[in-house]
């Protein structure tokens, strides 16, 4: 598989005027996002997350290292023809929805009637269809939202990169941007998204990375960081509850999760005491619990050093 | 080319407000011509002619020092230059669209010029060739003050300006008069502020074309600092 994006050890600090402290954004930064793939990028506020993808698109320098989007270098104008971006706290000239789709891909180089037709396709898509006519002056903040959301659809990108495309929509709108983004995937497209929506990122991303404090702290496929190693769960008829510590009965089975290395164990005392084993399974964690044990048991050890 | 273009005209129509505030003194003139015996006023109506036509100059200054410093407090430079839009390209557009909206402003004082201070007695040929030193002037003017906002904030960034253009002005009083063609806004306004009916003055170029070629450096200057700049951190 092709890599769409590429860190490579970037290190991005930011001086402080007039004191000229600085403080680490991102530090030995390398990640790669390989083509057709939902890449979900999350971290806490602060995190760097922002930091990554504006060096990505060429809006600031890195202090050092590098790396490429679309095979060409970070900032390079030409790969930003086939991007898409919508940036957190979306910002956009006032003017009707349409014409505003319309300008920017015109900036992309598009034109005539096909940008006239892929203009309206996308404000249909987002659910702007209509406010078309309308001023983008006028709207509210997830109508605003769904606009710049148009405007990063209207070249029919090959990357989408998105930062919390989802933060000021309600239920119903966040359930057109996932179908939106799934049928890019399905189309080919590679979307890497950032958001603090754990439960969207969950639903909708074949990889996650966290990012803590400028560094990445946990990358895999999202289904592996989501089954538990670390612990078993276990369901077993013919025991009582009082057998094992946290059992619960319910629908004549009695179940309890242990930790993995004691399983074998564990399963040879259910048997000694005359029970049956249903099931064995890992423990299924919520992208929540590894995000909040990846951040919260790195304050100390990461923050050393940073400023 | 389109894309300059575009962000140009976008200029424009975000700086409409301004411009329309600036051609209301252009009206002023009008009403003037209109309403006045243009043969007795007629140095009643060059002396305003005069004054609103070096007003543009500090308009100018004010577009080229403010426009990156908007465009980033309200982020709205994310989405354009997140297109294919080079960091030069985005500067060129904006010193087209400062010199569109001071083209606007030239153009209208020239009509409006031409007819008022024609019928008292002033050529108009010499009307336009003062709108093109006018144009010329705000093109350097704005380029300038572009230049400086590309680091410094739009209050800084006007002092700076004041200071590059108003340095050669100074020199060339105290120490050589060949100074004022260091930065040529000062002869070109001169040029505007010293013609009279008696002496309408006649179509002097040098300073026009150095300008020009002087807008162009600056225009490179202000391209290469921008491309160095980190335009996503907050400008507060």
């Amino acid at each position: 598989m092709a890599t769409v994006l590429e860190f490579e050890s970037v290190t991005k600090e930011y001086r402080s005027f007039p004191s000229r402290r600085r403080l680490r954004a991102l530090d030995s930064f390398t990640l790669r996002v390989e083509a057709g793939e939902i890449f979900g990028f999350l971290g806490p506020n602060g995190a760097g997350k922002s930091t990554a993808i504006h060096l990505a698109m060429g809006f600031m320098r890195a202090t050092s290292g590098g790396g490429h989007m679309l095979g060409k270098p970070f900032g390079d104008a030409h790969a930003r023809r086939r991007v898409g971006f919508l940036a957190e706290n979306v910002a956009l000239y006032h003017r009707r929805s349409e014409r505003l789709v319309r300008f920017y891909g015109a900036l992309n180089g598009m034109g005539g009637t096909h940008l006239a037709k892929r203009a309206r396709e996308v404000l249909t898509g987002v659910g702007l269809q209509d406010q078309a006519k309308r001023n983008v002056g006028k709207f509210s903040r997830g109508m605003l939202q769904r606009a710049g959301l148009a405007q990063a659809l209207v070249n029919d990108p090959e990357l989408l990169i998105l930062d919390e495309p989802t933060s000021a929509l309600d239920p119903l709108a966040r359930v057109t941007v996932r179908e939106i983004l799934l049928k890019a995937r399905e189309a080919g497209k590679t979307i890497f998204l950032s958001s603090h929506l754990l439960s969207e990122v969950e639903l909708v991303c074949d990889r996650v990375a966290v990012l803590h404090r400028g560094r990445l702290v946990r990358l895999g496929r999202t289904e592996d960081l989501l089954q538990s190693t670390e612990k078993t769960e276990i369901v077993a008829r013919g025991i009582a509850t009082s057998a094992f510590t946290g059992a619960v009965a319910q629908d004549g089975v009695v179940s309890f999760s242990v930790p993995a290395r004691t399983q074998r164990a564990v399963l040879e005392r259910v048997w000694n005491l005359g029970g049956e084993v249903v099931s064995v399974n890992p423990v299924r964690r919520s992208l929540e619990e590894i995000f909040l044990e990846v951040t919260s048991d790195r304050e100390s050890s990461v923050g050393e050093g940073r400023q | 080319m389109k894309p300059v273009l575009l962000i140009a005209v976008n200029f424009v129509r975000e700086q409409r407000w301004p411009i329309f505030v600036l051609l209301l003194w252009v009206l002023l003139l009008a009403f003037l011509g209109l309403f006045s015996d243009i043969r007795r006023q007629r140095e009643d109506l060059l002396f305003v002619f005069k004054q609103v036509a070096v007003y543009v100059i500090a308009f100018s200054v004010f577009f080229g020092g403010s426009a990156i410093y908007n465009e980033r407090k309200t982020r709205r430079i994310l989405a354009v230059l997140s297109k294919s839009v080079a960091r030069y390209q985005y500067l060129s557009g904006l010193v087209l669209g400062v010199t569109i909206a001071s083209a606007i402003y030239c153009f209208a004082l020239g009509i409006t010029g031409s007819w008022t201070l024609g019928e008292a007695g002033f050529p108009a040929s010499q009307v336009w060739f003062l709108m093109l030193c006018l144009l010329a002037a705000c093109m350097l003017a704005g380029t300038v003050a572009l230049t400086f906002s590309t680091f410094l904030n739009p209050f800084f960034a006007a002092g700076a300006t004041a200071a590059v253009l108003g340095l050669p002005a100074l020199a060339s009083q105290t120490i050589a008069p060949q100074w004022q063609y260091a930065i040529p806004v000062y002869p070109l306004a001169v040029t505007i502020m010293k013609s009279s009916f008696t002496s309408p003055g006649g179509a002097f170029w040098p300073p026009l074309g150095l300008a020009v070629v002087e807008t162009l450096v600056f225009w490179a200057l202000s391209a290469r600092i921008f491309s160095l700049v980190d335009i996503a951190v907050a400008v507060e």
